[in-house]
């Protein structure tokens, strides 16, 4: 566990001191519901009916964004062959990569989130919304780290992970936007409760499958 | 359309999907098969 | 082993036929038009068999993935590879039977309810397990990824089901196990899953024995150009 969180610092270190990938994925993440602010030509009503599928949708593309680029940094610096010949399990470094893709994530999503409640003129700061993310998020991140690990070794590494990623995630998408609208309409956790099972039953399946698969991905 | 149409349409496309499919598979089966042959001789009348 | 492999692709075939002139009969002739929905309601007799056996070639491909990942032997990769490919080719028909059945019934193609939603997506995690092996760098390479798509996307197809039952929607419910079915169905049913199961198998023999034959003309490429 120890080694796990030398390898989420280094990362926030790296990022922190870099400061590429935050900045860019949140002007990413604006762009992204400005555009379909314009899509939708959105009035007040329409704009409850879908808010929560906007911010879903930004939320997974700035993820998989981040995820990619992430990833790549690492291929090019070649500090991905470096991790993988260090005495380490790979459950290890895959525990250190996906914390800080979850890091990551968090920190976008909560800079989204109050933009988001401007523009959409919607109160979102309620726990309820904190839970839903925070668990959608482990998701994305528990698979996220394991396809952007494929994907950056193969040839057409951006558009692979997508592909390997939006399938493979659905069900968390479709059950958070589900939850979102359930708790923005003032619903009580009773109501969501059917949804965040299916997100944390995802989670929990996903984070034992990928980290016991993740050493045949880095592999060389 | 009349429901027993979809009713045809839908066991149609099975079939034709399904023949489509056997059929692409033998074909290049076919390809293959001679595609191995000539490299089998290429290999026997190549020098060692 | 040529001779002995003919014959068994024979019987396959001939019983393949066998079975498919019994359903015909069953679904066309025998079996009595369902009372709520009609004619069309007879597309059921195949929609669901096919996906039934598209659920099974993809269990049999997250088998074969773990079996190669484990012992990296050559024959199970083939066997995942075809078996994905032929799993596509039967969600294929589960995706066009099913809007076949929707239009006349409910008026509209498609409805983006849970189940064809995740029928959809399970499409495209094999179509993306088919794309990582060409995309990959090499072949060997292809295969291990390919592996782990193959494993970790079944997962998605427990809750697949966790979903169907979570979810009243318009698509119908699990009548066949709830005992709604009249016998004469059941049958019906039974003898069409039969008839798509060894076809499903026959399928498999031929895709496999194909890409045994690629994976010979490699290794033959392989030897000529030093």
């Amino acid at each position: 566990m120890n080694k796990a969180l030398v390898i989420l610092w280094k990362d926030a270190l790296s990022e922190f001191r870099a400061r590429e990938l935050v900045p860019s994925v949140l002007v990413f993440a604006l762009l992204v519901i400005v555009i379909f602010h314009f899509a939708f030509e959105l009035g007040a009503e329409r704009a409850r009916s879908v808010a929560p599928g906007i911010l879903w949708v930004t939320f997974t593309f700035a993820g998989v964004l981040g995820l990619n680029r992430s990833f790549a940094q690492e291929k090019e610096r070649g500090s991905l062959a470096g991790l993988v010949l260090c005495p380490v399990d790979s459950d290890t470094i895959y525990l250190g990569k996906m914390l800080s893709s979850l890091m990551f994530m968090l920190i976008v999503e909560a800079i989204i989130l109050p933009i988001f409640s401007i523009l959409f003129n919607l109160f979102v700061f309620m726990p309820e919304l904190a839970v839903i993310a925070v668990l959608a998020t482990v998701g994305f991140a528990s698979v996220g780290t394991l396809f952007s690990a494929l994907a950056v070794n193969t040839k057409t590494r951006e558009i692979m992970l997508p592909i390997l990623f939006f399938p493979i995630v659905s069900p968390v998408i479709i059950a958070a936007v589900k939850a979102t609208e359930l708790a923005l309409a003032g619903g009580s956790w009773a109501n969501l409760s059917s949804w965040l099972e299916i997100i944390g039953t995802f989670d929990i399946i996903f984070l034992v499958v990928a980290s016991l698969v993740f050493e045949f991905v880095i592999e060389e | 359309m009349e429901n027993m149409t979809y009713v045809f349409a839908a066991f149609a496309i099975v079939w034709a999907v399904v023949f489509g499919y056997i059929f692409s598979l033998s074909h290049r089966q076919r390809q293959l098969r001679r595609e191995i042959d000539s490299l089998k001789e290429k290999n026997d009348d190549a020098p060692g | 082993m040529k001779g002995r492999e003919i014959q068994r692709s024979d019987i396959l075939l001939g019983l393949s036929f066998l079975l498919m002139i019994a359903a015909l009969y069953l679904v066309f002739i025998y079996v009595p038009t369902e009372a709520t929905m009609g004619v069309v309601q007879r597309i059921f007799y195949f929609h669901v068999p096919v996906a039934w056996v598209a659920f099974l070639a993809f269990l049999v491909v997250f088998v074969g993935s773990i079996l190669y990942l484990g012992k990296r032997e050559s024959k199970w990769d083939i066997l995942a590879y075809s078996s994905a490919e032929v799993g596509i080719v039967f969600t294929t028909l589960v995706l066009i039977t099913g809007p076949l059945w929707a239009k006349p019934t409910w008026g509209v193609w498609w409805v983006w309810d849970a189940r064809l939603t995740t029928t959809l997506v399970l499409w495209l995690i094999y179509l993306a397990y088919l794309m990582v092996r060409s995309f990959a760098l090499e072949e060997s390479q292809g295969a291990r990824f390919a592996a782990v798509v193959g494993i970790v996307g079944f997962i998605d197809v427990p809750i697949v089901a966790l979903t169907i039952v979570l979810s009243r929607t318009q698509h119908p419910g699990p009548v066949i196990f709830e005992g709604g079915l009249a016998a004469s169905m059941l049958l019906t049913l039974l003898v069409c899953l039969a008839a798509f199961t060894v076809l499903y198998v026959l399928l498999l023999q031929l895709r496999i024995s194909l890409r045994e034959a690629e994976v010979e003309i490699a290794k033959l490429k392989q030897a000529q150009s030093p």
